[in-house]
């Protein structure tokens, strides 16, 4: 209830389960959920990134837990959750460590965690953990989300911010330009669960701060915000990191329309920018750049549902159809399906 | 009836990672559930996990007599007859319990003793009235080949895979429950991985915590597990903790070689009362002696090796005898270096030099020669420490450090001893390339104590350049330009320390002892050594460091080459290590093009150096005419000045050109006090000039100091006088 009195009110709407399959039928199609793990699930239970070094992560494991719960597949989600416990839920503080690579021993070689990754992974257990009635998996939530608000978060100038890790982003670690961010973190569908589970001031405001810094810094041409984004003085590209719109940042507009934004205008301004001819643009800001234009429909379907939330324009057909590609465009493909499956009638 | 094993001794150790919790709320109180924060809330002092299991078996040894061992079982499973036919057997009493033995039958059918010794440890610490089964094998199976496929998963440690099978079961058979003890152990066998990965991360609260919320894995069963809780409690700071984990398992574990590890890998966690504690729980081993003699060896190596890393540390006399005893029956090195520190950080060095001199016996090494030469050198035999460690000086920093401590202090033994050539030679080259100041300074003062004033000079210079602070070579400066005459020299020195340095403004006053005593190097003890040689040849080489300093770099300048095209810096650079070679005439050259292609500064220095060459090559006037061609500091111009008088003199005097060379010492005489050789020339050159009167003066002067010059002229000037008559 407080939630919804704050000024979020104004920017979405809060449903008590906007991931929660609406009706018996799983927001993923077994056919697709089949698809995507025969691709991309190990036999043991993680998500290979079959594009960096057959390497998993935190943001996979939490990807594939939250895509096995939209898909209804408990079996999966289980097996994805155990070794996600086992092997990287390991950090003294609660969170996981964010790496783990088949090839090196042991499989985790940098302790740092990736928050976002970790809000993921929380997300997903919160979601099973009621929809299963789970209590087990229910517990895990609330441990972790715990992690999250007590370490990831910090306060500064006024802003509740999500480090992307940490160590390595804080203003302390960062002499020269820190606290450094990366707006692509925020999943903003999961705060409203996390503040359920874990009441708290702070989850609202690092949903507020977070979208009004996205706000602020989606200017230029474009209208595109960097990926990394130094909070030092201005908001302004971090330091030692290619001043870009990229990989990171293509996904914005997805957990946007994720979230339920009443924001059109912001969905829509993003949607442009990021629309190049025939597919998604990764841009230099610093020279207004195009650097490569991906295709991947898991990509193309981003600026595609944020038209068709903003202006009603409809998704193109072929989006809709899926075929695994590489691990992250395919992850996000299915994402973006799943909002479409949940909102039906919605863009065309 | 006997308590509940697991359990009971599970509640201990809950007790200790409660109150560690309670201790580290920060990070802990959030995961721990509140039955496990209750045990510790009384006191600090947490309920010890030992106070709950000293009364009771092992968890993980069943020695009770009438069930069948885990062995016997899995023979029957497997047809073969361990003796015991499988009818003989007492039947098993009814369980009043209702006891799941689903694991225990399948892990019996596939022979794995392992896991069904541990299944039966768990069901009979759960159910105190349940006996295992005679046999198996006997019930017929459930016949649920799902389950079993479920429980291989589990047997193949594919827990996540294991957890996905039941959840597709279940979403097949709504109805299907798996067995709890299934899901159980399942969930123990996730927390052990978790355990281990977070214990390999060093992430040890979270190895606290993983084992506080699994009791169930603290087994003898699994003491791995309980070796990285014990480690993850020592390195957390819960010292008393960790002490009472290991102790855990020396109460109730039975593995001899387990046991044995226990000790071991306490040693480098815990201090030494807690050790002892861990010692005391020692059993006879199968030879009679104590289990644990091995790991007590390794404890005292420890204790003695901490002991001689921290001199401040308790260390127990009969820990070092019993080391000592060790080291002679062994001969190890490793042995004899451990006593060999210790006794240098107790400053007993006699005990020192012996285990030292063992420890190279036995195996030389640059740690062995070191510490016999810190040993040497606090001994006041600073000459075998040199000789000792010169072949180690390289091996590290601290060997060099050491080395060069020996070579200063082997150069201020006072008297001088004479050091041989060679030695003289390498320390001189050491000393040169480490930049020491130490043994540079104290070459100065070898030099002067065999009246090498020149050469003491350039030592005492060298080091000033090095540190210009350091006011004793200042001091070996000024003195030896005080011997050698050179009054303005030491005013300058003089003027430069004004305030800083008490004897440096005293030195040249009425009363000051001339023959000072040189200071000594701050490191160990100088000796006391035999009196010098009475006609002693040491002869210490000049630094051979080029003059510009700074630069840092030494040019290879040994080919001849009359058309180098170094210019500027390096043409300078070049002309002194010419002149270091000893080869003016090139050293001249090279000065000249640095004159012509230099700044002001290096023409300057260019100047300078070409009249150093030209004096060198007794090419007076072109020396004075270089010193002439760039202006030079008052120090330089009065010493260069100086030093062409001087040789027009001399030159003039072999010439037999005495009254100008009683022009140029009278010149000299202006700005410098004349040296004693140089008032002897006078002598002679007012003899040649008939000034008999004047050299008659002049050597009576000389004869009245005590110069054997003075009377030898006296004797000559009156010989010339009777040839007269």
């Amino acid at each position: 209830m407080r939630w919804l009195a704050t000024t979020l009110a104004a920017l979405i709407t809060v449903g008590t389960a906007i991931a929660q399959p609406a009706s018996d039928a799983p927001s993923i199609t077994t056919a697709d959920w089949q698809a995507y793990r025969t691709k991309f699930l190990d036999p043991s239970g993680r998500i290979i990134d079959d594009a960096n070094g057959e390497i998993s992560h935190s943001e996979g494991q939490g990807y594939g837990m939250l895509l096995a719960y939209l898909a209804g597949n408990r079996a999966d989600f289980d097996l994805i959750w155990s070794f996600t416990r086992t092997e990287l839920l390991l950090r003294d503080d609660g969170l996981a460590t964010w790496r783990w690579d088949p090839k090196s021993a042991p499989h985790v070689t940098d302790i740092n965690n990736a928050t976002d990754g970790d809000i993921l992974i929380a997300y997903a257990l919160a979601l099973g953990g009621d929809t299963w009635k789970a209590p087990e998996l229910s517990r895990a939530a609330s441990d972790l989300i715990g992690a999250i608000r007590k370490t990831t978060i910090v306060e500064h100038e006024g802003r509740s911010l999500l480090l992307p890790g940490v160590s390595g982003f804080s203003a302390t670690d960062r002499p020269v330009d820190g606290p450094v961010v990366n707006l692509s973190y925020w999943v903003y569908e999961a705060f409203p669960t996390f503040d359920r589970i874990d009441p708290d001031p702070v989850w609202d405001a690092v949903y507020r701060d977070g979208l009004s810094l996205l706000k602020e810094v989606a200017t230029g041409p474009r209208n595109l915000p960097p990926n990394w984004l130094s909070l030092r003085a201005s908001p302004k590209p971090a330091e030692g990191f290619p001043p870009r719109f990229g990989y990171d940042s293509l996904r914005i507009p997805l957990y946007l329309a994720r979230a339920e934004t009443k924001d059109v205008e912001l969905l829509k301004k993003l949607g442009k920018g990021m629309s190049s001819d025939d597919g998604v643009a990764l841009v230099d800001l610093a020279s207004d750049t195009v650097t490569e234009t991906l295709t991947d429909h898991g990509y193309r379907i981003i600026p595609a549902l944020a038209n068709c939330v903003a202006e009603g324009t409809a998704v193109p057909s072929e989006l809709r159809n899926f075929t695994p590609t590489l691990y992250y465009p395919s992850t996000l493909h299915l994402l973006a399906l799943a909002y479409l499956a949940d909102h039906p009638g919605a863009c065309g | 009836m006997k308590p509940p094993m697991i359990m009971a001794l599970s509640a201990g150790v809950i007790a200790v990672i409660a109150a560690v919790g309670l201790n580290r709320r920060e990070a802990l109180d959030w995961t721990l559930p509140q039955n496990m924060l209750n045990f510790g809330q009384e006191t600090d002092k947490a309920p010890r996990l030992v106070n709950n299991a000293t009364t009771q078996q092992p968890a993980a040894v069943l020695n009770e007599a009438s069930p069948p061992s885990a062995d016997e079982i899995v023979a029957q499973a497997q047809g073969q007859n361990p003796g015991q036919g499988p009818g003989t057997a007492a039947p098993a009493p009814a369980p009043s319990q209702e006891v799941d033995e689903t694991a225990l039958r399948y892990f019996a059918r596939q022979g794995d003793t392992k896991r069904l010794q541990a299944e039966i440890a768990r069901l009979r610490a759960l159910y105190p009235q349940w006996r295992p089964p005679a046999d198996p094998l006997a019930v017929p199976p459930q016949g649920d080949p799902k389950l079993d496929a479920i429980w291989k998963l589990y047997s193949e440690a594919k827990y996540a895979e294991a957890r996905k099978a039941i959840a597709d079961r279940q979403a097949v058979e709504p109805a299907w429950q798996p067995p709890k003890d299934l899901l159980e152990r399942l969930d123990v066998a996730e927390s052990r991985e978790r355990l281990i990965n977070a214990s390999d991360l060093k992430q040890y609260q979270m190895v606290i915590r993983v084992a506080s919320q699994t009791p169930s894995l603290l087994t003898c069963s699994d003491i791995d597990v309980l070796w990285r809780v014990a480690e993850a409690f020592a390195l957390t700071d819960a010292m008393s903790r960790a002490e009472d984990a290991y102790g855990y398992i020396l109460k109730n574990c039975d593995d001899p070689a387990a046991r044995l590890a226990t000790v071991e890998k306490a040693i480098p966690l815990l201090p030494r009362d807690a050790l002892d504690n861990l010692f005391a729980l020692e059993r006879p081993g199968a030879d009679g002696k104590g289990e644990f003699q091995a790991a007590r060896i390794d404890l005292v190596r420890r204790t003695v090796g901490d002991a001689g890393k921290d001199p401040q540390a308790q260390v127990r006399p009969e820990d070092v005898a019993a080391l000592e005893a060790i080291a002679d029956a062994d001969g190890q090195a490793s042995d004899a270096l451990l006593l060999g520190w210790l006794y240098i950080g107790r400053k007993d060095f006699a005990k020192a030099e012996n285990w030292f001199a063992k420890a190279r016996k036995s195996a030389d090494s640059a740690e062995a020669s070191q510490g016999l030469a810190l040993a040497l050198i606090a001994l006041q035999r600073p000459g075998e420490a040199e000789d000792v460690l010169y072949p180690w000086r390289t091996a590290s920093d601290d060997a060099r450090k050491t080395y060069l401590a020996a070579t200063a202090n082997l150069l201020s033994i006072e008297p001088a001893v004479e050091v041989a050539p060679a030695v003289l030679e390498r320390i001189v080259a050491e000393a040169v390339a480490a930049r020491d100041t130490a043994t540079a300074q104290q070459l100065g003062w070898y030099a002067r104590s065999f009246n090498q004033h020149e050469t003491a000079g350039q030592w005492f210079s060298t080091v000033l350049q090095w540190k210009p602070d350091d006011e004793p070579s200042a001091y070996g400066l000024a003195l030896t330009r005080l011997q050698l005459g050179d009054r303005a020299g030491v005013a300058e020195i003089q003027r430069q320390w004004a305030g800083r340095s008490e004897r440096i403004a005293q030195l040249g006053e009425v009363g000051t002892n001339r023959s000072a005593r040189r200071p000594t190097p701050s490191s160990p003890a100088r000796g006391a050594a035999g009196p010098a040689p009475e006609e002693s040849r040491g002869t210490v080489t000049s630094p051979t460091v080029s003059r510009n300093q700074g630069s840092g770099q030494r040019r290879n300048c040994t080919a001849t080459d009359l058309y180098s095209q170094a210019k500027g810096q390096a043409a300078l650079a070049r002309g002194w290590c010419l002149m270091d070679l000893n080869r003016p005439a090139e050293a001249a050259m090279a000065f000249e093009a640095a004159m012509e292609t230099g700044d002001a500064a290096t023409r300057r220095d260019a100047a300078w150096g070409q009249s150093l060459a030209y004096l060198r090559s007794g090419l007076t006037d072109q020396a004075a005419v270089a010193a002439a061609k760039a202006p030079q500091s008052r120090d330089r111009s009065i010493e260069l000045q100086t030093s062409i008088l001087t040789q027009r003199a001399t030159s003039f005097f072999e010439a037999g050109r005495y009254t100008e060379a009683l022009l140029a010492l009278d010149q000299r005489a202006a700005i410098a006090p004349e040296r004693l050789d140089l008032m002897v020339l006078r002598g002679y050159a007012y003899l040649g000039i008939g000034r008999r009167n004047d050299a008659k003066r002049v050597f009576e002067a000389l004869a009245a100091s005590g110069d054997r010059e003075g009377v030898k002229g006296l004797a000559t000037l009156n010989n010339v006088d009777q040839t007269d008559r």
